[in-house]
């Protein structure tokens, strides 16, 4: 799991809906999957991952969010307030995926900015193995 | 299985030590979660741990429960209602709601919930998962 840092300053009011925040590619490898699965303690590990080979799915979903983490320049501050996720195919370890994000809203109340990033990850035959919905709230005050 | 019965309970200690490993496994070092003094500083005076970190309990426990058609078919919907923090134990449960018949099987809703040893409500939201064969 690699991906390209940002460090310019974003100017989260100007985005439009629709626009891509982030395409990234990634190799799912075992390394990242077992570093994932150290974090979570994943009991689920020894039934499903270790013995079919095949990925934890929020291991997808912290993959396809690592792009919106970056690419956005997410602030420090901002507040991870919803999340839909829909796991579409089994993923094996050592898949390329394609993760894109795309701006579905973009708006402001209070003192808050309320961002909602449509996720999806393709396989490597381009079929869809998850989507998703990611809502964060960033303070306007250093959002804007 | 049948309406009202419970899934799988998943409980799991936060440790700060953890919320660093979930930082360099995802990639997201908002300070809120990996900066002792920036989270002082916060409207939460402490570190808080990913809300996906704590959301991965649902998805173990929906796994423990329905094995590899969650892997294939699950979907989630969660909100963050508040935040775990590290020295929380979290718990993760659910009961099933409702079982609907569909042509390629059976498809099974649920509520689900992590709760802080408070018993207070960190994340709550609904899942589904299809079973088939």
């Amino acid at each position: 799991m690699d991906s390209k840092k940002h460090d310019e300053k974003i100017r989260y009011a100007d985005l439009e809906i629709g626009t891509i925040v982030s395409k990234q590619s990634y190799l799912l490898d075992r390394e990242s999957v077992q570093k994932y699965i150290l974090a979570v303690e994943d009991s689920t590990n020894s039934t499903v991952a270790e013995s079919s080979n095949i990925a934890p799915p929020m291991s997808i979903a912290a993959l396809s969010l690592r792009g919106v983490v970056n690419d956005l320049n997410i602030p420090g501050g901002t507040l991870h307030i919803g999340q839909e996720l829909s796991f579409l195919k089994t993923v094996p370890v050592g898949m390329y995926l394609e993760c894109e994000a795309v701006l579905s809203s973009n708006s402001v109340r209070g003192d808050f900015r309320f961002m909602v990033v449509d996720l999806s990850v393709e396989d490597d035959v381009k079929e869809h193995v998850m989507k998703g919905k990611s809502t964060i709230m960033l303070p306007v005050d250093i959002s804007d | 299985m049948k309406e009202g019965d419970s899934i799988t309970e998943v409980v799991k200690e936060i440790t700060s030590e953890q919320v660093l490993l979930y930082a360099k496994a995802s990639g997201d070092f908002n300070p809120i979660h990996v900066d002792a003094k920036f989270a002082e500083g916060s409207q939460f005076g402490r570190n808080i741990a990913h809300g996906m970190m704590v959301a991965a309990s649902i998805s173990e426990s929906m796994s423990l429960t329905f094995g590899a058609s969650w892997h294939a078919s699950g979907k989630v919907k969660i909100r963050f209602r508040s935040p775990a923090y590290p020295g929380d134990t979290v718990t993760a449960s659910g009961q099933i709601k409702k079982i609907l018949p569909l042509d390629e099987g059976t498809e099974i809703r649920c509520s689900v919930s992590v709760t802080n040893q408070a018993g207070e409500a960190i994340i709550s939201g609904t899942s589904s998962v299809i079973i088939t064969g």
